[in-house]
């Protein structure tokens, strides 16, 4: 089927299919989601609490490790991990190395025990729980962190936008696209959808509806690779730009009573003379459109790694899919926004629908 | 098959000239070049726009026109390029199952070796071989990197 064909007369919407996206939960890269692992270390107990100060101090030269624990648990203090400690050798050996001072190096000897630890600081207090009743660990609280993992980042008049949008993947694909996969842009500014694009018929190997959506997006910057057999919107306004909607979709949401309050088209591209540098505004409120910079990016199944990563090139800002892929990136087989070398990170959000709560 | 770098350096130093990140690509088949490209992020304002990409789609335009069997086709391909194919490339070169990969310098950025092992992602594993004429790779990134990337906007690039 042609996309740039009008829709078909008869798609019409099934009974309870727009009830089916029934809320969205963030994917959060793995140091907030996993466990956090134990590693042995040994640790002494002092037969007074004056002794601390001296040890402690000679402990912070001699032997910095566990920046994210608490040194001291009562009289219980944390030498090193057992792992630093050869095989052959004994605690006493092994800290000889170190020229402690000999009543420190006594004290350090009293009492050994090997504890467990956690591996590294929490990034969740649900983590931070969990370490507690190992060993006392630093850890500082994030609010934001906080609220993408209770859901609470989102106010509900936002919740109910990123729903909405969903809900029109799913449509779109089944209406205009003949259930093949579907991407939707928006500027989460006003908000307005700035792009949209489908996996074509027949389309080539790597020309994914990702792949696609990123170039629609450069069409509304006067740029574009592609060449698809499809008709794009006109533009009727001086500000904006329809030129990244594919005119079969834009016709449809135009003739759909559901959608007469969404709103369409991007900023064009501004002179990079023209900076509104407000204090604190991002780099769309400032420089205008550049690639996908601060836009949110809409897919009915779950990128691949191709897909994910032409995302992270094009700056996007959210990710929210529907369906897992059995390829994608993001959740099924990888975390690509977990990877901390890349040079963007963007936030990752899945539609929560119907199925899934019939599966638990 | 190193001998290709020389071609694709001749599409990176292209590519800088037309004001790009200078990185180029040429895929080999049969001991002749079959498909060529530099970069062409800033002209088409699309970031996914790499030199392995216009290669790409240049093998499936002539795969079309000729009727050929694509996939036979990628799997005895070469893909010789300046710079170590990205993680976005490197997936669609992993995916599309073309026979190996030889590069230039390293990407320590976003490499599709360095950074992610891609072949374990997309669960198949291609021939890779890097450090061919990386310093002359490298030497023409760092150039590049001294100047101003046009399309950039202004905050980006004060940080280079």
């Amino acid at each position: 089927m042609d996309i740039s064909a009008p829709p078909n007369k008869r798609a019409r919407k099934s009974p309870n299919l727009d009830e089916d996206i029934t809320g969205i939960r963030a994917i959060l890269s793995d140091e907030f989601d996993e466990e956090i692992a134990l590693i042995k270390a040994h640790s002494c107990e002092l037969e007074t609490k004056q002794q601390l100060q001296a040890v402690i101090q000679e402990l912070a030269q001699k032997l910095p490790h566990f920046q994210h624990l608490k040194r001291v648990q009562d009289r219980s203090v944390l030498i090193c991990p057992s792992s630093e400690i050869g095989v052959s050798q004994s605690l006493e050996q092994h800290l000889e190395q170190f020229s402690f001072s000999e009543h420190v190096l006594r004290a350090l000897c009293q009492g050994v025990r090997v504890v467990e630890v956690p591996e590294r600081m929490p990034r969740l207090r649900v983590q931070y729980e969990k370490t507690l009743k190992h060993w006392p660990c630093k850890f500082h609280p994030n609010h934001y962190s906080e609220s993408l993992r209770n859901g609470s980042n989102f106010s509900s008049a936002q919740r109910r936008f990123h729903k909405r949008i969903g809900q029109l993947l799913v449509r779109l694909s089944r209406d205009i696209n003949d259930n093949r996969p579907v991407g939707i842009c928006v500027d989460p500014r006003q908000p307005s959808i700035v792009s949209i694009a489908g996996t074509a018929e027949g389309c080539r190997p790597h020309e994914h509806c990702c792949m696609m959506l990123v170039d629609f997006v450069a069409r509304s910057q006067e740029g574009g690779a592609t060449n698809p057999e499809v008709t794009f919107t006109e533009d009727s306004k001086e500000d904006t730009t329809l030129r990244g909607i594919p005119k079969a979709y834009y016709d449809y949401l135009m003739n759909n009573e559901d959608y007469k309050d969404l709103t369409f088209g991007a900023e064009k591209s501004r002179e990079c003379k023209k900076v509104n540098a407000d204090q604190g505004a991002d780099n769309l409120a400032k420089f205008g459109p550049y690639l996908c910079t601060g836009y949110d990016i809409y897919l009915l199944q779950e990128p691949c790694l191709m897909c994910s990563m032409a995302l992270v090139h094009s700056r996007a800002k959210r990710v929210f899919f529907v369906k897992n892929s059995d390829n994608g990136a993001l959740a099924t087989r990888f975390q690509l926004h977990s990877v901390r070398e890349l040079n963007h990170h963007y936030e990752v959000f899945q539609f929560t629908t119907k199925e899934d709560a019939d599966l638990t | 098959m190193a001998a290709f770098m020389e071609e694709a350096l001749v599409e990176a130093r292209r590519a800088r000239d037309a004001g790009e990140v200078p990185v180029g690509c040429v895929f080999v088949h049969g001991g002749k070049v079959v498909a060529r490209g530099g970069n062409e992020v800033n002209v088409h304002r699309n970031a996914t726009r790499h030199a392995e990409f216009i290669c790409i789609d240049a093998i499936l335009a002539t795969c079309r026109e000729k009727r050929l069997p694509a996939r036979q086709l990628f799997s005895e391909i070469t893909v010789v390029v300046t710079v170590e194919p990205c993680i976005m490339c490197s997936a669609a070169l992993h995916t599309l199952g073309v026979k190996e990969i030889i590069y230039g310098c390293e990407n320590d950025r976003f490499g599709g070796k360095t950074v992610v092992d891609v072949a374990a992602v997309v669960g198949h594993r291609i021939e890779i071989t890097g450090g061919v004429r990386a310093d002359e790779a490298m030497a023409l990134l760092k150039e590049f990197y001294k100047g101003d990337n046009p399309a950039a906007p202004p905050q980006a690039k004060k940080k280079k």
